[in-house]
């Protein structure tokens, strides 16, 4: 054996290892348990979705979903470190390892779920383009705005998905195109347009910087899709299965009307789906390497998807967000949850 | 070195298991996709009786074999029982099990299979005649319903009509053959079952047409596509051929516009095409995989109007099963 061979051959045993100590690596869990703390990525501040107070106490609906994880692991939901990234690092730590969930207001793609490395856990928020508009325009719905002005983005999606569905509603429009965002919003706060169009989360906040932010509506219709949800990496399925559980006890325990508040009398219900749900019948939460009492403690510690939603960036926050297509799928929204049995 | 050497071995050998998981390369070296169906379920997997399968799931398998071979007949249907499915996806006898069977927890865990598109969203409903003159479940306080003593369905029933503070009268039968029985008879006012046979139901009655489902869909029944954990490039084929099919629709790609539709400006359906971008490639397939499907099996509306819509003797309504922007949850996400 030369030595260049006896080196490459060392080289690829060192690699090899590298690959068994990843496949090691992929027991998310078990690195968790060990760590005694969830480490989740948020964003760097995003009101209703992930946030610090100047306490550095984190808050939204991104980081109500790692406090329910950290709930059903530990039974603990302050058992999480918050890791704040910005949209260009937050794929590499998450495939570094740097962090074991990505909870960061993140749009659910084909390219992010295949060549990224990413399984994306559930739709928690279900983000689209929306309209908004002057109150004194009287208009209830985005099919009324045939012949309105729009303030958009130039070279944007935003444009595009405009264009497309005015077409589609054979509706007439007119364009009113600026370079930044600031100018847009401020374009549209002067009265250059009738409508302002952005992503229905981020409508929701910009209203909040207009003059009079109580003098504009947001419509009921979303015109495109921004699925976000929370991912992991490829290769660990018990953790894709607890993240992807979790997001689906909070959206069951909504639908079986169980709250933080009434959970423990629940115990004692004798409906089988919340007996299913809470573990006072069968043991689901074993399968997914946790305690038969798993969604208890989520719903215990963090609440149900309705009251997450509520707390964070429903109609009593700032924001204001009605739930829309976020409400529970028997309810006229898209939020479902297979069966816990 | 030796133990070094054998170390490394060893680790390759592991390499090797590894590799064995990569279904799609076995699918290719094999050149047909091993699909687990059902026995005999109409509209969702049946033969006819010169063995040709059709149906929502078999569907399924010929558009991920249109993805990957670019010919939807490279697809070998495995007919399996309810008890033996789970075990035929584990040992590898199939590659894909496309069987009307529910997303449940205990499925998506201790049996070690992953789910994630849901090309069926069944769950139980109500069927009445059209004599009654009732057009939603709202109206049914007073009705009398038949139903199985001891099932999940009665319970159902309970909780729906107590959440909508509605009276009801339950006529209890035993057996499945006499719920029909009782409920052709007049015995009762109200049929329920899980919708999609309350449609095959209906179809075995004196008069189809006397009868029909009322548009509610009261619990949850999500039927979709398992496969093996561990991987995830193949899981993610499967979960990708329906968002394509789903997407397609969104976007008014049919199969009979397909090669029309390579020249849109449109870029969402340039990429889904792959005029625009190479999205198929990081699935192991080629960037005009979406095209094949559509063109060999087509978008999802014209699959499910051809096996259990209009087109089709069950004519069931597209209901929760519309797409997410037309009332239902059909919901894929972007390709970008």
């Amino acid at each position: 054996m030369t030595g260049s061979k006896r080196s490459a051959l060392i080289a690829g045993v060192a690699g090899a290892f590298a690959m068994l100590a990843g496949a090691a690596d992929a027991a998310t869990l078990d690195n968790v348990k060990q760590r005694g703390t969830l480490i989740c990525g948020v964003s760097q501040g995003l009101p209703g979705f992930s946030t610090p107070d100047d306490k550095g106490v984190w808050t939204g609906l991104d980081v109500d979903v790692c406090k329910a994880i950290a709930a059903a692991i530990f039974n603990d939901p302050a058992k999480v470190k918050f890791v704040p990234l910005t949209a260009k690092d937050r794929f590499t730590a998450l495939q570094s390892s740097e962090v074991d969930v990505l909870s960061r207001n993140t749009t659910w793609t084909i390219s992010r779920d295949t060549s990224l490395g990413l399984n994306f856990a559930g739709v928690t928020y279900y983000d689209g383009q929306g309209f908004m508009v002057r109150k004194s325009l009287k208009v209830k719905s985005a099919l009324e705005l045939n012949g309105a002005s729009v303030c958009t983005q130039t070279g944007t999606t935003t444009e595009l998905n405009v264009a497309d569905y005015f077409r589609s509603q054979k509706l007439k429009y007119e364009i009113v195109a600026f370079a930044t965002n600031d100018e847009t919003i401020k374009a549209y706060d002067n009265g250059r347009c009738d409508v302002f169009t952005t992503d229905a989360s981020g409508l929701y906040a910009e209203r909040l910087k207009l003059a009079k932010p109580d003098d504009h509506i947001v419509l009921p219709e979303i015109i495109s899709k921004e699925p976000l949800g929370p991912a992991v990496r490829h290769n660990d399925d018990q953790w894709l299965d607890i993240v992807k559980w979790t997001t689906f006890a909070l959206i069951t325990a909504e639908e079986l009307e169980i709250t933080q508040a009434n959970v423990d009398q629940m115990l004692k219900s004798d409906n089988p789906e919340v007996k299913r749900l809470l573990g006072t019948e069968g043991a689901y939460g074993e399968g997914l390497g946790l305690t038969k009492d798993w969604a208890y403690r989520i719903i215990k510690h963090v609440g149900n998807y309705g009251e997450v939603f509520e707390r964070n960036v429903g109609v009593t926050t700032k924001l204001g967000i009605a739930r829309g297509q976020n409400a529970l799928w028997n309810k006229g929204g898209l939020q479902y949850a297979p069966p816990v049995r | 070195m030796r133990s070094l050497i054998i170390a490394a071995a060893a680790v390759f050998g592991l390499a090797a298991t590894q590799a064995s998981a990569a279904t799609l390369d076995t699918i290719k070296g094999r050149n047909a996709v091993q699909c687990g169906v059902s026995t005999g379920v109409i509209g969702f997997s049946s033969p006819d009786d010169k063995g040709v399968w059709t149906g929502i799931d078999v569907d399924l398998c010929r558009g991920i074999a249109a993805a990957i071979f670019n010919d939807p007949q490279k697809v070998k249907f495995v007919p399996l029982t309810s008890k033996d499915r789970f075990t035929a996806l584990q040992s590898g006898e199939i590659d894909i099990l496309s069987r009307n069977t529910t997303w449940s927890l205990s499925r998506d865990t201790t049996l070690g299979m992953n789910f994630q598109a849901i090309n069926y969203f069944d769950g139980q409903g109500f069927m009445v005649r059209k004599s009654l003159g009732v057009k939603t479940a709202k109206e049914l306080n007073g009705a009398s319903v038949c139903s199985q003593t001891g099932t999940t369905t009665e319970l159902n029933l309970a909780d729906y009509f107590r959440a909508n503070k509605m009276k009801y009268e339950i006529v209890a039968v035993v057996t499945q053959d006499e719920l029909i029985k009782a409920y052709e008879a007049g015995r009762c006012d109200v049929y329920t079952t899980d919708a999609s046979g309350l449609y095959s139901t209906r179809l075995k009655l004196a008069k189809p047409d006397d009868h029909i489902i009322l548009p509610e869909i009261i619990s949850k029944e999500p039927l979709g596509p398992a496969v093996r954990q561990g991987d995830d490039q193949w899981f993610d084929i499967v979960t990708w051929t329906h968002y394509a099919m789903v997407t397609a629709e969104e976007l008014g790609v049919t199969k009979a516009n397909v090669d029309e539709m390579l020249k849109s400006e449109n870029p969402e359906i340039k990429r889904l095409l792959g005029t625009e971008g190479a999205f198929g490639e990081a699935l192991g397939l080629t960037k005009d995989w979406a095209y094949r499907i559509i063109k060999h099996v087509g978008n999802y509306g014209e699959v499910f109007e051809r096996n259990v819509g209009q087109g089709s003797p069950l004519k069931i309504d597209r209901g929760i099963n519309a797409l997410w922007n037309k009332g239902g949850l059909q919901y894929a996400p972007p390709i970008r």
